[in-house]
């Protein structure tokens, strides 16, 4: 079953790009990853889902049910953690998770506490006087509270030290455990990576490709380091799949896709001092897909 | 009902300080009344050497400065002026706030409709102005009988009173609709006072000539010594308050299921 569902999601603000065309679905139980630069449009594409805008054509379906449509319906058993988190400041952290808890039909207590025991958060604080990632934990505990059965977490680690990035990961990993899916948008691709089933990737308002992490990594693409014995033309390696090619006197550097013994043959052709073949990470795919569609 | 509460104790605070600024005016104007009273002849001379002009955009009238209903009418141009602040500022912060202090995100991601926080915080600003025009009338109608020194009319100081909640939930609409209607308030403050004392400027204006021109401001749909004569309000005046506090509540409930929330 798909959990999420977006079709030709289109959202353009006056004559700005939002976002473009965008499809893609998510489905039940997964870890999705939806990643892109600042400004390809990740955090439309998320309000768009949630109704706090409209889309100008396309649609996105929650549950199987119109985001537009059945926008209050749909939100209780979805949590969502915004980028930057801001809540009302005079209050005690304890009343702002009561406030929100009451927005569901049932007894969120005993999960509040757990949750704030994980994240070490202090409930008793006024939220004025929390730090930024204090608030962004004040953020997770609210989003999470209510179990539902959706999280949508738009760049959540930030101002998170890496311990508890590390736990809030844990705690994403049990609550999927559990069944619970959740879209993870991010722009650091290494959190992407450690946590996520498949990734969209994002850019300039368009997706690119939606693909399993597994693949991504693994689509053949491997990194050559040649160090020749002597300079060699920069065309002697300018074979179909090779790509982000650098030639200097001393060492060949190029991402390799498609049948490796062609690529083998080429450097077995020419006197080698030393070599290395490496699976590049994902930022390095990553990198490749914007260069390639820039 | 969760929203509403929430609103309620978000404004406790300020409706308790607005309350009791406003029967802090009062009281210290009326509490000047007997001595204005006798002397009253002697005011009355001084005040009819000012040029009809500004007479009648003080709100002076002369001939019953004297009685305490006519100084009490002459003391409510300047109650209403505030009241209508206080409840030009709850309108207009009603929904900004949660665009100023971006907890637009917080709210709007729960599962309630656009119209159930709209209606949550609209009663809740409405809630607080009734209290505040409870205190004040019943503080000001112990006042009155305490300074008063003729005889008045119990129904005429009540329509003058009471006319205070009439016009502030003219405003509270006016700032309902700002609120939702203008992209962002970066101030609540300078929006509710320049819409406020735009219209007291403009009822001062318009107060000394033409009839119509009474209609370009709310400040002037509650004539006092109209109701001091003819207990009873005039009615067209009053369809029209009614005609602006439906159409801005209306028109703000449209735009706000429509709105586009923006991040920050």
């Amino acid at each position: 079953m798909n959990v999420i569902e977006i079709q030709n999601l289109t959202k353009m603000y006056g004559k700005s790009r939002g976002i473009e065309d965008i499809s893609f679905h998510v489905e039940e139980g997964e870890i999705f990853g939806f990643i892109g630069p600042n400004g390809a449009g990740k955090s439309t594409t998320i309000r768009t889902m949630l109704s706090l805008i409209y889309p100008t054509s396309g649609s996105a379906k929650i549950f199987g049910k119109d985001t537009v449509q059945f926008s209050s319906e749909i939100k209780k058993e979805i949590g969502y953690l915004p980028s930057e988190v801001f809540y009302y400041d005079n209050m005690k952290v304890k009343d702002l998770l009561k406030y929100s808890a009451s927005f569901y039909k049932k007894d969120c207590s005993k999960r509040i506490k757990e949750l704030a025991e994980i994240m070490e958060l202090d409930l008793n604080r006024k939220i004025d006087d929390l730090s930024l990632g204090n608030k962004k934990k004040v953020g997770i505990v609210q989003g999470l509270l209510h179990e539902p059965k959706l999280v949508i977490l738009d760049e959540p680690t930030s101002g998170l030290d890496p311990l508890m990035q590390q736990r809030f990961f844990d705690l994403l990993e049990e609550e999927n455990k559990k069944g619970v899916t959740i879209l993870f948008s991010s722009h650091i691709l290494s959190e992407v990576q450690r946590l996520c089933d498949r990734v969209a990737i994002i850019k300039e308002g368009k997706i690119v490709t939606v693909e399993k992490i597994s693949t991504l990594k693994d689509n053949n693409f491997k990194r050559f380091v040649v160090e020749p014995l002597a300079p060699i033309e920069k065309s002697y390696f300018s074979i179909p799949g090779v790509s982000d090619l650098e030639v200097t006197d001393k060492k060949i550097s190029f991402l390799f896709k498609g049948n490796i013994n062609t690529v083998m043959e080429k450097v077995a052709g020419i006197e080698i001092t030393n070599l290395s073949v490496t699976e590049p990470d994902l930022e390095e795919i990553f990198m490749h897909y914007y260069e390639k569609e820039a | 009902m969760n929203v509403f509460l929430h609103e309620c104790r978000a404004y406790r605070k300020t409706t308790i300080i607005w309350t009791l600024s406003l029967v802090g005016i009062m009281v210290l104007f009326m509490s000047m009344f007997p001595t204005i009273a006798k002397d009253i002849e002697d005011y009355k001379k001084v005040l009819d050497g000012f040029p009809d002009a500004m007479k009648q955009a003080l709100g002076l009238q002369v001939d019953t400065f004297g009685s305490v209903l006519g100084f009490y009418s002459y003391v409510f141009v300047y109650i209403s002026l505030c009241g209508a602040i206080q409840a030009m500022n709850f309108g207009t912060a009603i929904v900004s706030k949660e665009v100023r202090e971006k907890t637009a995100d917080f709210l709007l991601t729960k599962p309630i409709t656009r119209n159930t926080i709209l209606t949550a915080k609209v009663l809740a600003a409405f809630t607080s102005i009734l209290f505040t025009s409870i205190v004040y009338l019943v503080a000001s109608w112990l006042m009155v009988a305490a300074v008063a020194t003729d005889e008045y009319s119990t129904k005429a100081f009540l329509l003058i009173s009471i006319s205070l909640f009439l016009l502030q939930v003219i405003f509270l609409a006016i700032g309902i609709f700002l609120s939702v209607y203008l992209p962002k308030i970066k101030s609540v403050l300078s929006v509710s006072l320049g819409t406020v004392f735009a219209f007291f400027i403009i009822g001062m204006l318009s107060s000394s000539s033409a009839e119509f021109k009474r209609y370009l401001s709310p400040f002037k749909y509650f004539d006092s010594y109209y109701m001091i004569e003819h207990t009873r309000y005039e009615g067209a005046f009053l369809l029209v308050g009614l005609g602006i506090v439906v159409v801005a509540i209306i028109a703000s409930y449209i735009y706000y299921t429509k709105k586009d929330i923006h991040s920050v």
